[in-house]
Parts: C-alpha cells; sequence; structure tokens
C-alpha cells in the first residue's frame, strides 16, 4: 500500500469511528461504568485473598469472554471485513474498536521491526479514572487487565492469534499506561473434513 | 416475491441453524434444524466454499481493506437464488428466494445485526462458539441455535417475505 493510500485509510478509519460512536451508540454515564468495574475489582481482591498474579489472571478470563462477543456487536455495527494487514489491524482497534466503545483513540506507538507487535499508549483510562492503587498492589496488579483479555478474545475471533499484555500503567508510578499487542500468527480457516 | 429457506453457518464447517418454509402461503409452516436438512446443509455449504475459492482466485486487483474482497454475494439457478452474508468472524447467513429480487442485503444485514447479535452473540447464556470439541470441528458439528427468542423474532422478521 502506497503511504498516501495509506493516509486516505487511516482518515476514512477515523471518520467511520467517530460516525458510529456518533449515531449508533446509546451513551451511558462513564462514572457508572468506573464504578461498576472498581466494585468488580475489589470484590476480585477479596475473593483471592489479594493474590494480586490470581486476580490479573481472573480479569484477563473475564475479558476474554467479553472479547469473543463483543466483536460481533463490533462487527455488526461497524461492517468492517477482516484486515488485510496487522497495520490496518491497529488502526482499527485505535481508531474505531476503542472509540465506539469507550470514547477514546489511543495512540499508535513501538512498531517491532518485523512489524508484528505495536503498543497501544491509553491516556485517559476511564477505568482507572477515580483509582489510586495501595502500595502492596502497585507492585503486581495490572488494574486495567480487563482490556487485555477483551482484545485477546476478539482478535482470535477474526483468526488473529495475539498476546496481548501491559507494559506500563500510570497508576503503578510509570508515566504512561502502554498495552503491547503481538501478533503470533494469523490463524488457518478451517476446511471441511472430506466424507467418502 | 417468496423465500424458502434459510441458513446460518459457522466457522467450524457445520450448519448450526436451518429454517424451510414448506407451504409458502403460512409462515408457520415448515421445518427448524431438521435432521433430513443435514445432507442439503452440507451440500449448501460445499457449493459456496467451493464458490468462495474460485472467486478469491479470480480477483487479481489488490485489494483495499475497506472495499470488501470479491466475495459472491448470490448463486442463480433456473429456480431460485441464494443470497449470501458473511462476517469477519466466519459466519455465513444464506437466504434462498425466488429470483424476482436481486438484493437481499439489507435483510440479511439486519437478521445478522438485530436478531442474531442480539439473541446469540450477547446472550451470555446462549453459547457463542457452536463447538465444544475438536471431533466436531469441520463439518462433523450436531450443535443447532435453539433459543426461543432469536427463533420466533426471526419467524417474525421473515414472515411478510413468505408469500
Amino acid at each position: 500500500m502506497s503511504s498516501s493510500a495509506g493516509q486516505q485509510q487511516i482518515k476514512t478509519l477515523k471518520v467511520l469511528g467517530e460516525d458510529v460512536w456518533k449515531n449508533k451508540v446509546e451513551k451511558i454515564n462513564s462514572e457508572l461504568f468506573t464504578l461498576t468495574y472498581g466494585t468488580i475489582v475489589s470484590q476480585l481482591c477479596q475473593d483471592y485473598d489479594r493474590d494480586f498474579e490470581k486476580i490479573n489472571d481472573e480479569l484477563y478470563k473475564m475479558g476474554y469472554n467479553i472479547g469473543v462477543r463483543i466483536i460481533e456487536d463490533f462487527l455488526a455495527r461497524t461492517a468492517l471485513p477482516r484486515c488485510t494487514d496487522f497495520n490496518t489491524t491497529s488502526e482499527v482497534i485505535s481508531k474505531v474498536a476503542f472509540k465506539v466503545f469507550l470514547n477514546l483513540t489511543p495512540t499508535i506507538a513501538n512498531w517491532s521491526q518485523s512489524n508484528d507487535a505495536f503498543s497501544l499508549i491509553i491516556s485517559d483510562n476511564p477505568l482507572s479514572d477515580f483509582v489510586e492503587l495501595p502500595i502492596d498492589a502497585m507492585k503486581s496488579l495490572w488494574y486495567s487487565n480487563v482490556y487485555c483479555g477483551v482484545l485477546k478474545g476478539a482478535l482470535e475471533m477474526v483468526q488473529l492469534d495475539c498476546d496481548v499484555s501491559f507494559v506500563s500503567d500510570i497508576l503503578r508510578g510509570d508515566n504512561q499506561t502502554e498495552l503491547r499487542i503481538k501478533l503470533n500468527k494469523v490463524l488457518k480457516d478451517e476446511i471441511p473434513v472430506i466424507e467418502d | 416475491m417468496t423465500i424458502y429457506s434459510f441458513w446460518i453457518f459457522d466457522k467450524h464447517c457445520n450448519c448450526i441453524f436451518d429454517k424451510e418454509w414448506t407451504i409458502p402461503s403460512q409462515p408457520r409452516s415448515g421445518t427448524t434444524n431438521s435432521k433430513q436438512n443435514e445432507n442439503v446443509a452440507k451440500l449448501l455449504y460445499g457449493l459456496i466454499f467451493s464458490l468462495r475459492s474460485i472467486t478469491d482466485k479470480i480477483s487479481s486487483d489488490p485489494v483495499d481493506f475497506l472495499s470488501q474482497k470479491n466475495r459472491i454475494r448470490s448463486i442463480t439457478t433456473g429456480k431460485c437464488r441464494v443470497h449470501l452474508f458473511e462476517t469477519a468472524t466466519g459466519f455465513w447467513f444464506a437466504l434462498m428466494t425466488d429470483f424476482k429480487q436481486d438484493d437481499y442485503y439489507d435483510i440479511l444485514n439486519h437478521i445478522y445485526k438485530n436478531i442474531f447479535v442480539r439473541f446469540i452473540s450477547l446472550n451470555y447464556i446462549s453459547p457463542s462458539d457452536f463447538v465444544e470439541n475438536e471431533d466436531e470441528k469441520g463439518g462433523q458439528g450436531i450443535r443447532k441455535i435453539n433459543n426461543k427468542n432469536f427463533i420466533n423474532n426471526l419467524e417474525l422478521f421473515l414472515s411478510p417475505l413468505i408469500s
């Protein structure tokens, strides 16, 4: 793809994201969402006795289950086809998916040399409004780990097998919230078993 | 215009839903998820699958992401037409009709958006994947959509078109 065609496409995706957000999404109070998520995390902290590794896993699993379903909702709203390359995937995630579901547009950064991994820099993360982590959680809890699960699940449903994890989080004292997505492989479509 | 039947296939090559109307004047007539349709479903799947491989091969232009790939939209025979709608997650929706109307895209799109996503995908009690183990993949599956809300809403939406 030539770079001007690429620029054109990015612009179109941006317009698409904004249009869907404006016209096809019912709005809710984001504080309600933030507080609901906070309740879930604090309940998990109690249930798992502040074992933050387990809580991270649990949030990831919950996210995965959301992701495999929310992808259908996303496709129904946007009518996007499968991505042809990973660059496009990154643009769709940041300009359309995050915009439609959370009204934010993370910055894409730190592409790996082989073009199979990138980072999303999330500023104004709605999940972590009003949140301050206690000292014991700061070292090991990825508060917004549900994002990783959602992205993992949703990408898997469009045949992209990826590793998704947080690299840094403002809540842990880092200077930005960075989420890394690495493509392992593009899954093959199944073919029917041949009968005699 | 008349519609004869409606089918959903998943990415594991399984037919997860079929509905056939037998008497055109009676929208309530017909069969849902019938065992007898199993073979027809397999043949229909095979037909679409083969045509898909052909259309993928014969489109040589570099594909612009936002304009869809060279996908089949309908297959017409002397008596009927099969309309297709495909999602990026690998679901195929097929509607068999007479050939008075060219395009059922909006209707299939509506079924996906407002009936399938609503009552199946976003319904956490319904499974999101209709395969439970490896043996059911590759067209060997037996599971069907039996969700009442889904079936009722689908019948309600399609009934004006059966006549």
